[in-house]
């Protein structure tokens, strides 16, 4: 078997409350199934004959394998060989979680990701050193780029065959780590916020005057949710060394008021204390006394005044495919030529 | 700060919680009548999906009108149905709820906005949007929930009513209860689109998906969408994911489901477990004030199934009355 | 004062008058303004002939065009009457029942006794019906025994510009489900209609024409066909009584009975086809109650057991003729 890449689609992102307060986007199971076969016909184009997938029953797999079909039927060898992973689907997150590890195990050389910040969370959780692709189709997209997935899936298939090397091809991230004293670990790849609702519920954050602190790994005005907050006040690259803190008052109390748009389509002003920097390596503790922990955007980690909560910055926790890097050197290079 | 870190002060969090308990206690019972041979006809038990029921229902008023399904036991409770009456009705007695002309299938309380439990699945969507319709002429900020479940979320007059209720923008909110069996053939097989946030949006509806075994998730999504709809925000699609502790009816073999499938759920995906783990963890609710209302509800449902053993049976006069208000 | 008014004006003033005395009472139906979210004129039709053409203008947001979607309009007016308000929907073409008949008879139809008398259902739900339009199988039935099966439901079908005004009046003011006919072939009969608001109760019968020696029964169009027979069997010395039903649910069979204990002979006249039909439970009724009256066994003049053609040859053979309704009298008394 010639190298094997990984996919995980998470078939349940984009349908929390977000669509009810701010008509964010819904992205259709066909949608998401076509996003997964041109993807793959990229794969096959630049050699890769196996592909490893997160089962889930939610229609996806039901679609490629109609698509599937119908290029058999038209002769069209345009796809490699799919697997599927061996596990019982929950249609939660735990399928992600356990796909990724299977395919950690499987030897997949990179892992290709579709789901919002939530989803890349999960898989980065698992994912150890294999490289992922993330490809946007969740609610909160800060940490995958917005890109035609075709071309993600040829910078992955050119990294997969060896045709790049790996210091062109991947490069390193920084996360955050939360630790919960003894009773919870987790971790978040661009976004940490308190917020003072003391329940997780419906899970989505949308309300401003609850949001209290907020740690992020990178910060760019360009991209949407908690961490547009951080990017609008100090720009951080993904690339830096260090992250941010910033302090967040309710709007009426706080001496400077940022507008921000830290939902899509949700712009609001929120409360600026004070900013800081964040250094990898260093654990913060929290001083708010009680409340959740929103990582990448979502409610998780409910926390009161007897918990210890500590927030580290780790860098080089985590590599991603440079697919602009890729395809760059594919130009140069003539990867792409025909002979 | 108040130590409780949820969004109902604590004598709501009890309601909710014996709302929950009632319905469990209310369906378990039957279950164990029904197979002494006690009650007549056909009878489809809500165990299980109870957080789904109660966590909409604590948003809503007697104005606000709810369509319920022929698994309505819990919809009727969680409204405000007396138990009593239910139980009665269900026995097929004169002091039930609809005078033993109803049944399980056709319990209702317009009083309570309750407009009946329904034979006929999808049958509720079209009558929702006129609730919602009399409610935007009366401008009263009343709301219209009809519950269906993935099996009824097939049929015709869900979709049409979705339709029209998005030209209207009316203030009607669709609750799939998706407990992942049309009777006994899987969501897998039966839904072509395969979510239902996608045929929400086809129709210009947004549509939110929880935990629909966690209470506080469905009373949060809920609670927003209902606020909106009050305030003209037209209507939304709730899906929650669900389990169904029985069979479709009593007398359900349950062979199409996997094996250890209710044992899983039954340990794992109980709403009350996790409704009780979560407040007494957080130290509002103790378990001791918890057990003390799953006692007092027992003896509810205890005396209601005694009162409806004992209680009358209607007679003929009763055959011939109520089938029009005047002919 | 009375004018001389079609049954279509009439029916458009019982609603005008109702929805300008009682704020509950709203309108709905397929195109009953038309041209709703079009670039051209708002209330373009006032229904497919017309009927409600106008009312949009006087009473807007209560005028409602509804989608193509008879289930959930029909369902939603069903709902609506649940919840307090009185609407009015048009099915415009009553063999569209096909589509929507669940909301009609497994839900308006029982809530009240399924609720053990709780509910109240005071929905409207009228359309056209008959035959002698040229329009085929699909929009040309008379379903009426179907709706008058069920429980629940009142079933009228006027046979005049004045009745129509005043029973529908009733309709929207009775408290129970009501199934309107219209028959389309008499939307331009003309009659004498009071301006002012007055009702017609249900279960009465009205008797257009008194006589001694035969009764006929019918409602509908064919009171029109039993009166022109009547009218034949006058120049041959017959002298015929004519009962028109008026209302299908609640029956007034004691009228019916009165007058063929008078005349001794029945024929039930029916545009609807023969098995199950009004006319079978006319005479199977009048049989039961008065059967020591009867001089000779009552006929049935009725559709056949076919669908309704399109053909004009064949569909004026299909609906019942003055010609077959004299006959019958004339084989009763001879």
């Amino acid at each position: 078997m010639g190298p094997l890449v990984g996919i995980v689609a998470n078939p349940v992102s984009a349908s929390d409350i977000r669509r009810v307060v701010a008509n964010a986007s819904t992205l259709q199971i066909t949608d998401r199934a076509n996003i997964i076969l041109r993807v793959l016909s990229a794969l096959r184009a630049c050699g890769v004959q196996d592909v490893l997938m997160m089962p889930e029953k939610s229609g996806i797999r039901r679609h490629i394998t109609r698509a599937y079909e119908r290029a058999a039927n038209l002769k069209e060898d345009i796809f490699p060989q799919i697997h599927h992973v061996r596990q019982d689907i929950t249609t939660t997150v735990q399928d992600t979680l356990k796909a990724t590890a299977a395919m950690r195990e499987a030897g997949c050389k990179v892992i290709i990701v579709l789901g919002g910040d939530g989803t890349h969370r999960a898989v980065v959780s698992q994912c150890g050193s294999i490289p992922i692709a993330g490809i946007s189709t969740g609610t909160n997209n800060a940490f995958p780029k917005h890109r035609e997935p075709t071309i993600t899936g040829l910078a992955v298939g050119l990294a997969a065959m060896g045709r790049v090397s790996d210091t062109i091809a991947f490069e390193g991230n920084k996360r955050l780590d939360i630790k919960i004293g003894d009773r919870a670990d987790d971790i978040a790849i661009v976004d940490v916020a308190v917020v003072t609702e003391r329940f997780v519920g419906a899970k989505a954050i949308w309300k401003p005057k609850n949001f209290r602190e907020l740690f992020v790994t990178f910060s760019d005005p360009e991209v949407i949710g908690m961490s547009a907050i951080a990017g609008l006040l100090e720009p951080v690259s993904r690339r830096e060394p260090h992250g941010l803190m910033v302090g967040l008052t309710p709007p009426h109390e706080a001496r400077m008021r940022l507008n921000v748009p830290f939902a899509p389509g949700i712009i609001g002003a929120i409360g600026i204390g004070e900013v800081k920097h964040m250094q990898p390596g260093v654990p913060v503790r929290l001083e708010f006394p009680a409340g959740t922990i929103a990582l990448d955007g979502e409610r998780e980690l409910a926390f009161d005044q007897s918990d210890d909560v500590t927030i580290t910055l780790v860098k080089d926790a985590f590599r991603t495919v440079n697919v602009s890097g890729i395809m760059n050197y594919a130009s140069k290079q003539g990867l792409m030529k025909v002979n | 700060m108040s130590n409780n870190p949820f969004p109902l002060p604590k004598e709501k969090l009890l309601e909710a919680y014996t709302k929950m308990k009632t319905i469990r206690e209310f369906e378990e019972r039957l279950h164990i009548e029904f197979a002494k041979g006690d009650i007549p006809g056909f009878v489809h038990l809500y165990a299980g999906e109870e957080a789904s029921g109660t966590g909409i229902m604590m948003h809503l008023e007697d104005k606000d009108r709810i369509a319920s399904t022929h698994r309505g036991h819990g919809h009727c409770i969680a409204k405000g149905v007396e138990v009593e009456g239910m139980m009665a009705e269900i026995y097929g007695k004169a002091t039930g709820s609809c005078r033993g002309k109803g049944g399980s299938m056709h319990i209702a309380d317009l009083s309570k906005g309750m407009m009946g439990a329904n034979g006929i699945l999808g049958a509720g969507a079209p009558l929702i949007c006129g609730a919602g319709l009399a409610a935007k002429f009366r401008g009263d900020g009343g709301v219209g929930i009809t519950f269906f479940g993935d099996g009824a979320s097939n049929q015709g007059t869900v979709l049409e009513s979705m339709n029209l209720a998005a030209i209207w923008n009316l203030p009607v909110i669709f609750v799939v209860e998706n407990n992942g069996y049309a009777e006994s053939t899987s969501i897998d097989y039966a839904l072509a689109v395969d979510s239902y946030i996608d045929r929400a949006a086809g129709f210009g509806i947004p549509g939110v998906t929880v935990d629909g075994t966690d209470f506080f998730a469905v009373y949060e999504a809920a609670g927003e969408i209902i606020k909106r709809a009050r305030e003209g925000g037209g209507p939304a699609f709730l899906e929650c994911k669900m389990v169904r502790f029985f069979g479709h009816f009593e007398g359900d073999a349950q062979t199409y489901r996997a094996k250890g499938e209710n044992e899983e759920n039954r340990a794992n995906k109980d709403c009350l477990k996790i409704f009780r783990s979560k407040v007494t963890k957080a130290g509002v609710i103790s378990d001791a004030d918890l057990n003390k209302i799953d006692d007092q509800v027992l003896a509810r449902i205890e005396a209601s199934v005694q009162k409806a053993k004992r209680d009358p049976l209607p007679t003929q006069k009763d055959l011939l009355t109520d089938v029009y208000v005047r002919y | 004062m009375a004018r001389n008014l079609s049954m279509k004006d009439a029916i458009n003033e019982a609603i005008d008058l109702e929805m300008t005395r009682d704020p509950s009472v709203i309108l709905m139906g397929e195109d009953i303004a038309g041209g709703s979210g079009g670039q051209g004129e708002m209330d373009a039709w006032g229904g497919p002939l017309g009927v409600t053409k106008g009312l949009w203008g006087k009473h807007k947001e209560r005028v409602m065009d509804t989608p193509l979607s008879e289930s959930a309009f029909i369902g939603a007016a069903i709902g609506a009457a649940a919840c307090g308000m009185r609407p009015i929907a048009e099915l415009m073409f009553l063999d569209f029942m096909g589509v929507c008949f669940d909301q009609i008879f497994n839900q308006a139809a029982k809530f009240k006794y399924m609720f053990g008398g709780k509910a109240e259902t005071p929905v409207v739900i009228r359309g056209m019906v008959g035959a002698g339009f040229r329009a085929a199988a699909q929009h040309s039935q008379m379903l009426t025994p179907l709706f008058t099966h069920i429980p629940g439901l009142k079933v009228i079908c006027p046979s005049n510009a004045y009745d129509a005004k005043g029973l529908l009046i009733q309709s929207i003011r009775d408290n129970d489900p009501v199934i309107f006919c219209e028959h389309k072939n008499l939307y331009a009969s003309m009659a004498d209609v009071p301006a002012e608001a007055y009702t017609i109760p249900f279960g009465e019968a009205a008797i257009p024409r008194e006589g001694k020696s035969a009764t006929i029964v019918a409602y509908g169009l064919m009171v029109h066909r039993a009166l022109e027979a009547a009218e034949t069997l006058a120049k041959e010395k017959i002298d015929v009584e004519v009962v028109d039903l008026r209302s299908l649910s609640p029956i007034d069979m004691d009228t019916v009975i009165e007058s063929v204990e008078k005349t001794g002979r029945l024929v039930a006249v029916d545009e609807a086809n023969p098995r199950c039909s009004i006319a079978a439970d006319v005479i199977a009724s009048a049989t039961e109650h008065a059967f020591k009256a009867l001089k000779a066994a009552p006929i049935a003049i009725t559709a056949p057991h076919t669908p309704v053609p399109f053909s004009a040859a064949l569909e004026d053979l299909y609906i019942p003729s003055a010609a077959r309704i004299a006959d019958a009298v004339r084989k009763q008394v001879k």
